[in-house]
């Protein structure tokens, strides 16, 4: 019985209790952030209560051992002192029940994280999304309003008393010109600038995904906390 | 066999809740290790089908006929797990052992009998059933990947060539099995009518947390092998009347079964009028649009009405599907198919008839359990 539950490896250890660290809050804040500790709260609080489980139903199974063998000495009967003969498939249905508990658990486990974190990587990508779309609806304002002050600027440039109808039209040419070639560079240059920071920000990703990977391959544990905070 | 003895027999087993199905497993995998191969890893959802089976079972021990069916489905279903003639002895011992163990002191010769004769009869019909369907089908279609095309952040599109070829009806379903995923089966709509050469187009949403739909939704599915269970449903015109227009509506990849279906219709030589209202969370979730507003260029007698229910920007039709679709019209003359979240095929078939369309015009089939 005890084989089941001490080969339970992927659970939280006194020692990383005392490792554990958290990503601070953002500038101009004090402390962790908030929602890091509570998560691990609850995995210290689940923690808590499956050793407290596990140590009540192995408290029982010693004293039910300890009856056993006080009983069947005093019958003076050696043989099977343990389980009687039908007894012992019962046990094993019992251990290996107990083992695919444990193995449901596991599983149950990892599908909720895995849910937590795919629903974390849906809304960042939400807010992703709306800042990009925020950020190029300034892009255009911005260009737009430069670009606007460059016609302005061509029209005002040396206007004469009274303009021909020709010369007119030519300076509102000019001044078109002058927008559409501010409104290009404006927009040009910051589209590139912000292009490049998510191709950045892509890259990034990229060589730590692949980082963790080889991590995986290479069977190192793998930090399984350390990912989301 | 006395019935109302087995129901009695069984309600007090059944009292040990999860316990049941636990020792049931447990016993047969100590029995017979070779079997625990055709299961998942996780056996929380098995030992729910397991009672759920034996439930059914039991309380529908004196029809027959419902039996009968229900039984000879079950057999067809697990050829594609891998069952074969001979486990059906190992489970019927299994399963003695089982109700033995839970009964206590209840348990008697008597009751042994009829339990054992029971169960004979179950396990007869299921692997006839199974003998039977061996003539007509594989146990399952080897399927190869032959594209898998990212179309949302959320959503891909597969195309699957099954080995040997497989018969179907449009609006049809077929159980998957991934190789990254062994065990476990999901089911997903064929998302086209028969084509000649024979591919199959799926439409998979990753769902949070789903093991299936996540390995499903990667880009390393292309090349690679999965295997099909028979084709499942009855989401198909054949419930339909011949002549009558059709309504058409489709919570995100619900699309895929609408689709089959709009492509059969297209091939006929006198369509009737088709209005398939496609909706989804955001526009860019609209992963078939493209190909729909095509099909509606080309066709006069079919429209097609894009919904987005979160999406302030979005030039079309805004707000939920079930709002969308009733505020257009109340339908009542047209056979309505509805496929898509559980939760928007109940209120829009809700809707539908509570504006006059008749039950029997109303077409939907739950498959919400096998998103995951």
């Amino acid at each position: 019985v005890t084989t089941v539950w001490s080969d339970e490896t992927d659970r939280i250890t006194p020692e990383e209790l005392q490792i554990v660290t958290f990503p601070m809050t953002r500038l101009g804040r004090r402390g962790y952030e908030e929602d890091a500790v509570q998560e691990f709260l609850v995995l210290v609080h689940a923690e808590f209560v499956r050793l407290m489980n596990e140590r009540a139903s192995l408290w029982q199974e010693v004293q039910r051992l300890r009856k056993r063998i006080v009983a069947a000495q005093a019958d003076g009967d050696s043989s099977g002192v343990l389980f009687g003969e039908a007894d012992a498939h019962v046990h094993a249905v019992r251990i290996l029940s107990a083992a695919q508990v444990t193995a449901d658990r596991y599983v149950a486990d990892a599908q909720a994280y895995s849910s937590r974190v795919t629903e974390e990587a849906r809304l960042r990508r939400d807010d992703i999304v709306r800042e990009a779309h925020q950020h190029s609806d300034m892009i255009l304002e911005e260009a737009h309003a430069r670009a606007r002050e460059a016609a302005v600027t061509a029209l005002n440039e040396a206007v004469p008393q009274s303009p021909s109808p020709s010369e007119r039209e030519w300076q509102a040419a000019q001044a078109e010109l002058a927008y559409l070639r501010t409104y290009g560079d404006v927009y040009r240059a910051h589209m590139r600038a912000y292009t490049e920071g998510v191709l950045r920000g892509i890259e990034d990703w990229e060589n730590r995904q692949a980082a963790s990977l080889h991590e995986v391959s290479d069977g190192q544990p793998v930090a399984r906390r350390s990912i989301s905070w | 066999v006395d019935i109302v003895r087995l129901r009695e027999s069984f309600a007090r087993v059944a009292m040990h809740g999860d316990e049941v199905p636990l020792f049931f497993y447990s016993d047969l995998f100590i029995k017979n290790p070779e079997v625990r191969d055709l299961f998942p890893i996780s056996m929380e959802a098995q030992r729910g089908h397991l009672v759920e089976a034996l439930v059914k079972i039991v309380s529908q021990a004196d029809n027959a006929e419902e039996l009968g069916a229900f039984l000879s489905g079950l057999g067809r279903d697990h050829r594609k797990f891998g069952a074969v003639a001979g486990h059906y002895d190992a489970v019927g011992a299994s399963l003695l052992a089982t109700l033995e163990h839970f009964s206590g002191p209840a348990w008697t010769p008597e009751l042994a009998a009829d339990w054992t004769a029971a169960y004979q009869l179950i396990a007869s019909v299921m692997t006839e059933a199974a003998r039977v369907d061996e003539n007509v089908h594989p146990p399952w279609w080897k399927g190869k990947v032959v594209a898998c095309e990212q179309r949302a952040f959320n959503i891909s599109v597969l195309f699957v060539r099954p080995e040997p070829s497989l018969d179907y009806r449009p609006g049809q379903s077929v159980a998957m099995e991934c190789p990254a995923r062994p065990r476990l089966w999901r089911y997903y709509s064929i998302a086209n009518a028969p084509r000649p050469d024979g591919l199959l187009e799926f439409h998979v949403r990753l769902v949070d947390g789903g093991a299936v739909s996540l390995a499903l939704t990667s880009a390393a599915m292309a090349g690679t092998e999965v295997r099909l269970g028979p084709p499942v449903g009855v989401l198909t015109l054949d419930a339909a009347a011949a002549d009558r227009d059709l309504l058409l509506v489709a919570g995100s990849t619900g699309l895929a079964p609408l689709k089959a279906i709009l492509e059969q219709v297209s091939s006929r030589s006198r369509p009737p009028r088709v209005h398939l209202f496609f909706g989804a969370r955001t526009a860019g979730e609209l992963y078939d649009l493209d190909s729909l507003e095509k099909m509606a260029a080309q066709h006069p007698w079919l429209t097609v009405t894009p919904v987005v229910s979160e999406g302030p920007k979005f030039a079309g039709e805004t707000g939920s599907l079930p709002d969308v679709v009733c505020r257009k019209d109340n339908w009542s003359g047209r056979d309505a198919f509805l496929a898509g979240g559980s939760e928007m095929v109940r209120e829009t078939a809700a809707r539908l008839a509570s504006a006059g369309m008749p039950q029997d015009q109303i077409h939907t089939e739950d498959f919400g359990w096998s998103e995951l």
